[in-house]
Formats: structure tokens, C-alpha cells, sequence
């Protein structure tokens, strides 16, 4: 029993690490997406609210919790609330494998690449569920086309991801991560860029993100699936949409950019990880507000007539390779 | 953690009998579709708990994520409206005769893992991916392709299906 409670506790103080993580970074990401966004279209962005309007995101939180929460008529009341609580829920535990730095790891897991996209792809269930639960035209339409995105984002992602794997061949990311110590040089984006390539597009289909935010898009389908959502139900969306990016970015800093070292051997910390992080994370946020939105199909025939293809030949080449 | 195990295993067992029961008894298809799931996602957990933490994730990476997603579609595209021939009360013949068909498999099933338990290890080993894989590709080669021809050949019927009322039209 006291071994049980001894494996506990850092499990615990790792899953309420996360929770913290993801509420900061939900905060801090809608005010640096509104700031970028006004500075992209020369205008100052919020303002009013605290210097520079810094606590902007804070009280839009506030305002949100203190709405009603309204159910549609005829809505699938069960589907309809679970939906924001499945899309919430495994994004806690996709923070875990993740190492952030030398010992800030939130439990070191063999198969920890895997786990986050076997839990990852809940999301998209919990997409289509809100869409159909909400008994709503826009809703259904939204959930179908998120849906349709993610599962074929999916495919060159977990391509890509296997390359690496089949390079280090281990999914442990702390691993992963040990592969890429000393200099700049050992970062596997110069050993796989194209895969690198295809993974930051993949990437951008994968979360909902424009260009490739087709789920969501508010100029034909109001909000797509959570058109009907109020108060708490959209702000878990909400929170889960950024947990997922903050997850992706970190992702893809630990298998391509060599995760908490440095590009210099000896200064290695945690802080690397976080500039990582946000340099690819303001990479999603300037591209939202550079790129116009694609047509649906053109969506889709960007995954299967160019993603799919480059990401099995990647694989193909890296197995050659590496039999060679 | 024996006893952890044990409460593990009744959890999981409640997450799939419970799952299984939405499944069969909802008259909305999409909420069976989700009974279907839960069941889904308990089974992951046994397998969690045999120690095979791969074939969980894969469990969860494929038959949450992507399968049920597609059977989702299929019922999204079909219309089905909760509202039918089998949607009336049930005769309870029909009850009696099913609840006999459930319990009888059950009941055999039970009975002989009771009296003639296999033998085994009390505590699952885990095998790693490595192991795994060289299984798959070594002395369990020939049942590994003939799956993957199974599959090949159910993907090519589909198209052949849809193929033919195509062109009947």
C-alpha cells in the first residue's frame, strides 16, 4: 500500500501540473492570438482592460463561466454534455509523457508517443458527438467536415511519426529526446525534413487550425460544431482547441528540434522547450491571419494526392536507410 | 497492488457491461453507437491490465478513433430515425428467448473456466514492441499476411458493391 501512495503522488502533482499548464497557456494564447492578430491587421488589438489589455483574456474567462448554459430543444441532452467533457478530458493526460525538461517530465511512459495519439483521437469523436447532439444544421455539417479532416490528417502525421520512430526505434519521447543531446546538428529536422514539413502541415489539419479550419469556418457555418454551445460547454472546446496545439507544437519540438537541449552542448533546460513551443505556436497563430481559408476539397486533396504519398515515400526511404 | 488489480478488473467489467447494455437497449443509434464505444474503451483497460499497454493504445487508436468515427458517418449519412418496425414493445417470448441466448454461452463459458482454469502466470510479463513485432514477422508470419489478404479483400468487395449500383443507374 505505501508503494501504491509512493507512485501516487507524482501522478497526482503531474496531472494537477497539467491542468495548471493548460489553463495558463489557454490564457496566455488567446491574448497573444488577439494581439497578433490586431498587430498582423494594424490595429492594437484589446487595449481597455489592464496594461496593454493583458487581463482582456481574463475577464472574456470570467464572463463565460457566469452565462447560462442552454440546452437546444430536441438536443440528445446526454451526447449533448458529453461532448465538451470528452474533448476536455484526455488532453490532461496527453501533457504526461511529454518531457519538458531533464526532470520535469510528467511520468515517463515506453509507449508515450502512442499514448497521445491513441488519446488524441478522441477528439474527434467528441467533435461529431457535440455536432449531432446539438440537433442543429451547422452542427452536423461542422462535426462531418471535422471529422473527415482529422481522421486524414491523421494518416501522414502517424506516417511521419513513424519515421522517427523507426530512426530512434523507441516511441519514448524521453528517449527521443536523448537521441537529439549535444549540438544543433543531432536535431532530427536535418535528418527528416521533409517529414518535418509534412508534420507542421499535418499539423495545422490535424488541430482545426486556419487555413485549415473548415470545422469551424464562421463565414458559412456560424461556429460549425459548436455553434449551439454556451458558456462553460464552448470555453472547454475552447480550452481543449489550444491544449491540443500547445500538445502538437510540443510534439513537434521533441521530435524534430531537440526538445529541451540547446543548440549549443551544455545549456540544456526546460526553458528551451517553452521557445520551442511558442515559436512554433506563434508559427500557427501568424499563419491563421496570413493564409486565406482553403475549399474543402482542395483540403482533401492536399492530404491525399500530396501529404499521403510524400509521407509513405518518407517512410519507404527512411526504412531503406536505415537497412542500408 | 493485488488488490488495486482486482478493483481494476471490476471497474473495467462494470465499464463494458454497462457500455454493452446501452448498446443493445437505446433506440437512438447513435447512443448505441456510444454504448459501443464504452464498451470499446473498457476492453482497452483489460488489456492495460494484462500488461500490454500497445495493444490498448492500438485498441483506442483504431477502433475509438477511427472505426466507430466511420460507423458514425454511416449513420449520420443514412438518416436513421429512432422510430420503426423493431422500435414497438417487445412480446415477451422474444425477452425470455434472448435473455436464454445471452445466458447460456455465458453460463458454459463461466462453467469451464471455473472447473478447468488454464494454466498461467499470476502476474502478466509485459512483451515489449520489439518482441512484438519480431513475433508478427517470424513464427506467427503466414496468420499475419492472411490477415492482411482478409482485409484486402473485404476492401475490395466494398468498392465492387458500390461499384455495381453505380452503374445501375
Amino acid at each position: 500500500m505505501n508503494e501504491f501512495i509512493q507512485n501516487l503522488i507524482p501522478l497526482v502533482v503531474a496531472v494537477v501540473g497539467s491542468m495548471a499548464w493548460l489553463a495558463v497557456n489557454a490564457l496566455v494564447l488567446v491574448y497573444c492570438e488577439r494581439k497578433f492578430a490586431g498587430h498582423i491587421q494594424r490595429r492594437p488589438g484589446p487595449f481597455e482592460v489592464g496594461p496593454h489589455g493583458v487581463l482582456q483574456t481574463l475577464i472574456d474567462g470570467l464572463k463565460l463561466m457566469g452565462k447560462q448554459l442552454l440546452t437546444p430543444d430536441n438536443a440528445d441532452r446526454f451526447l449533448y454534455w458529453l461532448a465538451p467533457i470528452l474533448s476536455m478530458i484526455p488532453v490532461l493526460l496527453l501533457f504526461m509523457p511529454i518531457p519538458y525538461g531533464p526532470v520535469l517530465t510528467g511520468m515517463e511512459v515506453d509507449l508515450g508517443l502512442l499514448l497521445i495519439l491513441a488519446f488524441s483521437s478522441f477528439n474527434g469523436l467528441a467533435l461529431i458527438l457535440a455536432g449531432w447532439g446539438s440537433n442543429n444544421k451547422w452542427g452536423i455539417l461542422g462535426a462531418a467536415r471535422a471529422v473527415a479532416q482529422t481522421v486524414a490528417y491523421e494518416i501522414p502525421l502517424l506516417l511521419t511519426v513513424l519515421a522517427i520512430a523507426f530512426m530512434t526505434g523507441t516511441l519514448n519521447l524521453t528517449e527521443i529526446t536523448a537521441q537529439q543531446a549535444g549540438h544543433i546538428g543531432n536535431w532530427f529536422i536535418w535528418k527528416q525534413p521533409l517529414a518535418f514539413i509534412i508534420f507542421i502541415v499535418a499539423m495545422f489539419g490535424e488541430t482545426n487550425r486556419a487555413p485549415f479550419d473548415l470545422a469551424e469556418a464562421e463565414s458559412e457555418l456560424t461556429a460549425g460544431f459548436h455553434t449551439e454551445y454556451s458558456s462553460m460547454g464552448f470555453g472547454l472546446f475552447f480550452m481543449a482547441e489550444y491544449g491540443y496545439m500547445v500538445v502538437i507544437c510540443s510534439i513537434c519540438s521533441v521530435l524534430f528540434l531537440g526538445g529541451f537541449h540547446g543548440p549549443i552542448p551544455g545549456i540544456e533546460g526546460w526553458w528551451w522547450m517553452l521557445i520551442k513551443t511558442y515559436a512554433l505556436l506563434f508559427l500557427m497563430i501568424w499563419a491563421r491571419w496570413t493564409f486565406p481559408r482553403v475549399r474543402f476539397d482542395q483540403l482533401l486533396n492536399i492530404n491525399w494526392k500530396w501529404l499521403l504519398p510524400l509521407a509513405t515515400f518518407n517512410l519507404l526511404a527512411t526504412a531503406l536507410i536505415m537497412k542500408l | 497492488m493485488e488488490i488495486m488489480a482486482k478493483v481494476a478488473f471490476c471497474v473495467y467489467t462494470a465499464v463494458i457491461l454497462g457500455g454493452s447494455i446501452l448498446a443493445v437497449s437505446s433506440s437512438s443509434l447513435v447512443r448505441a453507437l456510444v454504448g459501443l464505444i464504452i464498451t470499446l474503451i473498457g476492453v482497452a483497460g483489460m488489456y492495460l491490465l494484462l500488461a500490454s499497454p500497445f495493444m490498448a493504445f492500438m485498441q483506442l487508436l483504431i477502433y475509438v478513433g477511427a472505426v466507430s468515427v466511420l460507423i458514425f458517418f454511416a449513420v449520420m449519412l443514412t438518416r436513421a430515425e429512432s422510430g420503426g418496425d423493431e422500435s414497438g414493445r417487445v412480446p415477451m417470448k422474444t425477452s425470455v428467448l434472448g435473455l436464454a441466448a445471452t445466458i447460456a454461452p455465458a453460463a458454459v463459458l463461466g462453467w469451464l473456466v471455473m472447473t478447468r482454469p488454464v494454466e498461467s502466470i499470476a502476474v502478466p510479463t509485459e512483451v515489449s514492441i520489439k518482441q512484438l513485432g519480431e513475433g508478427l514477422l517470424s513464427s506467427y508470419f503466414l496468420p499475419f499476411e492472411l490477415i492482411s489478404v482478409i482485409l484486402m479483400v473485404a476492401m475490395a468487395g466494398a468498392v465492387l458493391l458500390t461499384w455495381e449500383k453505380r452503374e445501375g443507374k
